[in-house]
């Protein structure tokens, strides 16, 4: 069964036959081909899944398709502009916080309204921003470091 | 996931004639038990109801003479509030304690206390603070004390046509309180034990969760604390009556004798925080 859903998706409107019995996660990934948010758990464990919705960090593997009519949500990929990464992305490459990156672009997501939230998190708030993110490869060192040097990047930008 | 008719309710009348009219629906609110429901097939729903559209479930209002915690407010809202984390830091480090920030900004406080897990984090300072329960079905609106509102495992008063339409407490009902929560890891885990302990006047207010088949008030022990003052010795007695007054399972979490260590030692250490800090 399929509902007519309008909502914002990546800054641009769209009108879409959501498949009911779909969570957002799929149809991100199988209706839109945006496959930056990765299904993990699929049960709100993992957040490899975490894209913005409304201004805060979802797990699209808990929200319904249909849930999505007159919502805003943004995802990995809307995250660059123009070609040009997000400074939060750069960091991420530039600290090597990442390995195989199945948990990145939902720790990216997640990082972000960290900082839109908390634009100079101590190293404890950035650890307790990121503990619905699991990373089974890098240890979270470089990812936390990485966090801070896009943190600094964002406040330089700012000035 | 199997198919479903979707509604969206604008009131909660619509909402409750939506629930009449399907018998095996599911009311949707945050989400988060209910999808993973559903994905592993333990709940079949024919229809989902949405209810957290509803104007009459949104916000938070802090009156002089209640606090109205409405029924779509999440865990994230409630410690973000500026006067609520002001008024009732305990009750707000409940709700932070609740899973990651993701699961936090859709998880609801009132579908923490419907889904009656044993553990509810939220429960135990709500029932501290003597909160009462408001909700809306077919033949209008009732008042339920939290007290009352768990009836077993997953069980509550709430009929199968009621939406839970918020939470209301007291400003003053409590002068003091803390709140403790055990758990294997430190975030995003569920309690192993948790606990509030919450001081007005003479008088305490002992709640535990994981430890019953319901988050529940320890009257024994409140009985025995009532005008006492909280030296070693009396802390330590009030330690026994409650391992005493508490029936916990063992289970992945924890064994039972473990929990029960851990009732004295939490309740024991909480009094301290109340009698230090005054
Ligand atoms: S896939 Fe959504 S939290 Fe793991
Ligand atoms: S880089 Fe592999 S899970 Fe994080």
């Amino acid at each position: 069964m399929k509902q007519l859903i309008n909502f914002k998706l990546n800054g641009e409107e769209v009108e879409h036959y959501a498949p009911l019995n779909r969570t957002l996660l799929k149809m991100l990934r199988e209706d839109f081909d945006l496959t930056g948010a990765k299904e993990g758990c699929g049960a709100g464990e993992c957040g490899a899944c975490t894209v913005i919705m409304d201004g805060v960090a979802v797990n699209s593997c808990l929200v319904l398709a249909a849930e999505l009519d007159g919502r805003e949500v943004t995802t990995i990929e809307g995250l660059s502009m123009d070609g040009k990464l997000d400074p939060l992305q750069v960091a991420f490459v530039n600290e090597a916080a990442l390995q195989c990156g199945y948990c990145t672009p939902g720790m990216i997501m997640t990082a972000k309204v960290l900082l839109k939230n908390n634009p100079q998190p101590s190293e404890d708030e950035i650890k307790e921003g990121i503990s619905g993110n699991l990373c089974r490869c890098t240890g979270y060192k470089k990812i936390i470091e990485a966090i801070q040097s896009a943190a600094d990047k964002y406040q330089a930008e700012n000035e | 996931m199997e198919n479903f008719v979707y509604y969206k309710p604008q009131t909660l009348k619509e909402c409750v004639s939506l629930l009449e009219e399907h018998p095996d629906a599911a009311l949707l609110n945050g989400g988060t038990d209910l999808i993973i429901q559903m994905r592993e097939g333990l709940r079949i729903p024919t229809d989902i109801i949405d209810i957290k559209n509803i104007p009459d479930l949104q916000g938070i209002k802090v009156g002089p003479d209640e606090i109205f915690i409405g029924g779509a407010v999440t865990m994230s809202q409630v410690y973000d509030h500026p006067e609520l984390s002001k008024l009732f830091p305990y009750l707000c480090d409940a709700a932070r304690s609740v899973g990651s920030i993701q699961i936090r900004n859709r998880a609801t406080i009132a579908g923490n206390l419907v889904n009656a897990s044993p553990l509810a984090d939220t429960a135990t300072p709500l029932l501290c603070l003597e909160a009462v329960i408001h909700t809306y079905g077919p033949n209008g609106t009732r008042e339920i004390p939290l007290n009352e509102f768990f009836v077993f495992v997953r069980k509550t008063l709430l009929e199968p046509n009621e939406v839970v339409t918020g939470i209301s407490f007291k400003p003053d009902a409590l002068d003091k309180a803390v709140f403790t929560k055990l758990s294997r890891r430190n975030e995003v885990d569920l309690s192993t034990v948790c606990c509030s302990v919450g001081r007005k006047g003479g008088e305490y207010r002992i709640a535990f969760g994981s430890v019953a088949p319901t988050p529940l008030r320890l009257l024994d022990v409140e009985a025995y604390l009532k005008d006492k003052e909280l030296t070693d010795d009396v802390r330590r007695e009030a330690a026994e009556i409650a391992r005493g007054t508490v029936s916990p399972i063992s289970d992945v979490r924890a064994s039972k004798e473990y929990r029960l260590d851990m009732v004295a030692n939490i309740l024991e250490d909480a009094l301290a925080i109340l009698q230090k800090e005054g």
